[in-house]
């Protein structure tokens, strides 16, 4: 069906955000004295850099959307029980997130600065060597040059991480074949790649194109910070620091921990916990297509996540906290607890 | 009265199993319940034990199911395979292989 589209659309997205990175880079210097300025610089006086600007920033929140909808096909149709696959997808979602956000640093506006700082900061946690660590990511006592001009080589790097673990991942893929819908075998039944999903992949790249473009084009700005037209101040802290919307749900489930240590090591195990859903499948069936006890369950994350979303982006205080509390619980829960249990009944 | 009870919750527990039954959906792509299970390797096993006629019924149903599933449609409801008639075909050769298997172990411990 069309939510198998996902992971060429992936593709599709990286190789875009690495053509526009590439030409954003040729005009972008990594300095804080001129690195806010060279991007109006792109804006304003290189020809479509504008363009060219938006389509990266509006591309990284379609990779988020595409990523989050591939995941989603393979919690519902069982396609994590590909191990190998789902693993390294879950590392290049981990590497996706890291060359985010540090992709977002690169602007150098008060959003960036300061949710650099903040991200940057949650290190300290980690027991005796926290704060040498921290410093030693920072490359000085505080996010600044140092800061932005080796995040800007990890952001051009990562992409090329990221290219090299997807040929990784479609090779595990395709020691196996795709799943389906069915949840069955479907190895008496296979169809050649061309033309039936070069044409089926090709439609879903149009429809991806042209939604970045119009987003590119007549909203630009519909998902992004005010706070980064700004440029970066460490003396001005703006009101309300928050992620990328694409963060959101994870900075909610860190905040609603009022302890350091717990609320980064909640905000990591959101992700890993990725991982230990296929030890924990119960279930005779593979996916969800045949099990509705189950199939609530999945749309309880999907609604506790678009929760956990709108939390992350609010402010800490009544009745936000206790929301995001029990948000946080019944996410892990769900993982952990409920939809083995349901794979169970169904039995 | 006591007596009836039981036939009673027997009554309600089969109307609840039926309606899950049908609740499922697989019968609707004219699946039975043993094409469903996920095939790990001691179903693979049992799959490669069934007698050739079984086999190729399966096979043609999963085929269809495939098919109608790739159109996003499904049979007709006079062809939806009914909770009456669905059997569990693969069982007595995937509990075959289960006990195979715990002998094989227990045998391999001494």
């Amino acid at each position: 069906s069309g939510v198998w589209n996902f992971g060429s659309l992936l593709g599709l997205c990286l190789i875009t955000q690495i053509l526009t990175g590439v030409f954003l880079g040729m005009d972008y210097t990594s300095d804080i004295s001129t690195g806010f300025s060279s991007v109006t610089h792109i804006w304003r006086d290189v020809n479509y850099g504008w363009l060219i600007r938006n389509l990266h920033g509006n591309g990284a929140s379609f990779f988020f959307i595409c990523i989050y909808m591939d995941i989603g096909r393979g919690l519902y149709y069982g396609s994590y029980l590909y191990k190998e696959t789902w693993n390294i997808g879950v590392v290049l979602l981990l590497l996706v997130m890291m060359t985010a956000f540090v992709g977002y640093v690169v602007p150098w506006g008060q959003m960036s600065f300061w949710g650099g700082t903040v991200i940057t900061n949650l290190l300290s946690g980690v027991p005796y060597m926290g704060n040498t660590l921290v410093q030693w990511i920072w490359g000085g006592f505080s996010v600044d040059n140092g800061t932005l001009t080796r995040f800007f080589g990890f952001h051009f790097l990562l992409a090329f991480v990221i290219g090299g673990g997807t040929v990784v991942h479609l090779l595990f893929l395709h020691e196996t074949g795709s799943n389906n819908p069915g949840g069955v075998n479907s190895d008496g039944d296979k169809i050649s790649f061309h033309p039936y999903f070069s044409y089926k992949d090709l439609l879903g790249f149009v429809i991806m194109l042209l939604g970045l473009t119009s987003l590119g084009v007549f909203s630009p700005n519909l998902v992004g910070d005010p706070e980064n037209f700004t440029p970066g101040n460490p003396l001005v802290t703006p009101p309300h620091i928050q992620p990328e919307w694409y963060f959101l749900f994870g900075y909610g489930i860190l905040r609603s921990i009022p302890n350091k240590v717990g609320g980064v090591l909640g905000l990591l195990f959101s992700i890993l916990v990725l991982m230990v859903v296929a030890i924990l499948h119960t279930s005779k069936q593979r996916g969800l297509t045949f099990r509705p006890v189950t199939q609530f369950l999945f749309w309880t994350l999907v609604g506790d996540m678009i929760i956990l979303t709108w939390i992350g982006g609010m402010p800490v205080e009544h009745p936000y906290i206790i929301i995001g509390q029990i948000g946080s619980v019944l996410y892990f829960g769900l993982f952990l607890v409920l939809v083995p249990l349901g794979g169970w009944v169904e039995n | 009265m006591a007596s009836r009870a039981p036939a009673a919750t027997g009554r309600l527990l089969v109307g609840f199993r039926k309606w899950y039954y049908n609740a499922c959906g697989f019968n609707k792509f004219g699946l039975m319940r043993d094409d469903t299970i996920m095939e790990d390797s001691d179903v693979k096993e049992a799959i490669r034990r069934l007698p050739e006629p079984v086999y190729n019924d399966r096979m043609f149903r999963i085929k269809r199911a495939l098919d109608l599933s790739m159109k996003q449609q499904v049979l007709p409801k006079d062809q939806w395979t009914k909770f009456e008639e669905d059997f569990p075909y693969l069982e007595p050769y995937l509990e075959e292989v289960i006990r195979e298997k715990k002998e094989k172990e227990e045998w391999a411990k001494k």
